[in-house]
């Protein structure tokens, strides 16, 4: 009995190395297009390096993809990385088949943030935000927190409505035929 | 000269108090101190107390112009780039100011930086940002509710313009494409954020060493906006964000609780919530 489940230990923690290998050079893959780099570059690279550790190996290859593929926020990062290390009793299972994990959810400036990690043959092809609220709503953040729009968009405004200028440094010369210049001088 | 229409003219509303402000030039640029003119206080006094006010602010930032300058030769910060002074016998304010710095650029991940490609220690990223935190505080240890600092178009307020009112200061942003207009407004005061920082090529126009990188040069920001709790957060992120373009703003917009405008280099804008019409508009 002992020695069975020896042994099913041994290949469960196999087939999540092999999972978690595959889904490395996956995320490597897939990140060659995308911003982030460093961090999930190593991912892939050092797939050797993880085999001490086979939760380790889930974890972060899933955390890279989360980064490069997913929601796109590094606060989702986290949530996803436990993923990993929770489903990796049944990763060992159903490796081959692949399958629908759900993250622990983590807290984060937005609020609560919990993805949703889908695996097929080993490769994660998707990963979906399940809960992405917090009590302002703003949950849209997540997804568009620096969003491109128009300059009818933005609160128009015009001098004589506001009561200081912003802008990029200007010199003592500049100052001179500058917007704050007249305005402090209205304000004298 | 520029598109201002009767400013607080007498045909305004009464319960809209009169701005008085007073200005200095320090660290190259010009510092403005503006403060609603009380209606119970004799407008003599307002005055004197406006100018009592600014001349604090003026030696603070003298003052700190003196050691942190690298344009004065006689700074410690010219010591320590001429190699004489070491950082380690450096003055306390330079040190705890350089930890600082350093802490930014771990946080930034590399995107600010307190040094230059030399090596040399340049804290001129930092330096005008902890000078408006600085004269804050003096502000309000002076007694002083409502005001407006705007140190070279990096602006910090207290308070309201409307004095005993949760009205917020309203600050215009300089379109880069064209400086006698603005871009947007944003309502300093509101939601906590009380400083705006703004970075850009505007004012020098673009950096040489961009040109001929065309991929680099669309994907640039040519101004960002950030308004922040506190100044050296707003002041240290637009630094950053121009130095680290999209990848930074990225990082950014998901580690602190800042508002972010951006205008890129195509003239295009990129903005979080706050800068959007409905968010911004006072209620």
């Amino acid at each position: 009995m002992r020695l069975r489940a020896g042994i099913s230990a041994a290949l469960a923690s196999a087939a999540i190395l092999l999972v978690g290998w595959q889904a490395g050079a996956h995320v490597a893959d897939s990140n060659a297009s995308a911003v982030t780099t460093s961090s999930t570059g190593d991912t892939g690279g050092t797939a050797s390096g993880t085999g001490s550790t086979a939760n380790g190996t889930t974890g972060s290859s899933a955390s890279g993809s989360s980064s490069g593929t997913g929601a796109g926020s590094s606060s989702s990062t986290g949530s996803s990385s436990s993923t990993g290390s929770s489903s990796s009793s049944t990763l060992g299972a159903s490796a081959k088949a692949g399958g629908t994990y759900a993250g622990t959810a983590v807290e984060t400036r937005f609020g609560t943030v919990q993805v949703q990690v889908t695996i097929k043959a080993g490769v994660i092809t998707d990963v979906t935000a399940l809960h992405l609220t917090d009590q302002e709503q703003r949950s849209v953040q997540i997804s568009a927190r620096a969003a491109p729009l128009l300059r009818s968009e933005v609160l128009s405004a015009q001098s004589a409505n506001v009561q200081t200028i912003g802008g990029a440094t200007y010199t003592s010369e500049a100052y001179l035929t500058s917007l704050q210049a007249a305005l402090d001088a209205a304000h004298f | 000269m520029q598109p201002i229409s009767k400013p607080n003219g007498p045909g305004q509303d009464a319960a809209e108090p009169r701005l008085r402000s007073r200005t200095f030039t320090s660290m190259g640029t010009v510092v403005s101190l503006a403060i609603p003119a009380a209606t119970r206080t004799a407008p003599q006094a307002a005055v004197e107390e406006l100018e009592a006010a600014t001349a604090v602010v003026e030696q603070l930032f003298t003052g700190l112009d003196r050691t942190f300058s690298l344009y004065r030769p006689d700074s410690e910060a010219s010591a320590m780039a001429r190699g004489e002074l070491a950082l380690r016998d450096a003055s306390v304010d330079m040190r705890r100011l350089y930890v600082e710095a350093v802490h930014w650029r771990s946080l930034t991940e590399g995107a600010f930086t307190a040094e230059r490609p030399d090596g040399v220690v340049d804290l001129a990223g930092i330096v005008k940002g902890h000078a408006i935190r600085e004269a804050g505080t003096s502000l309000l240890a002076l007694g002083l509710k409502d005001w407006c600092l705007n140190a070279g178009g990096d602006v910090l307020v207290a308070g309201s313009p409307t004095p005993g009112t949760a009205r917020p200061w309203l600050a215009g942003i300089i379109d880069p494409e064209d400086r006698t207009t603005l871009l947007t407004a944003f309502p300093l005061g509101s939601k906590g954020k009380h400083a705006l920082a703004t970075s850009g090529t505007s004012e020098r126009g673009h950096h040489i060493w961009s040109a001929g990188l065309q991929s680099a040069r669309d994907q640039g920001f040519r101004q960002v906006s950030v308004a922040a709790a506190d100044i050296i957060t707003a002041d240290v992120l637009a630094t950053a964000i121009m130095a680290g373009g999209a990848g930074t703003l990225t990082l950014t917009a998901s580690r602190w609780d800042v508002d972010v405008l951006a205008v890129k280099n195509d003239g295009g804008l990129l903005a979080t919530p706050g800068f959007r019409k409905l968010a911004a508009q006072p209620s």
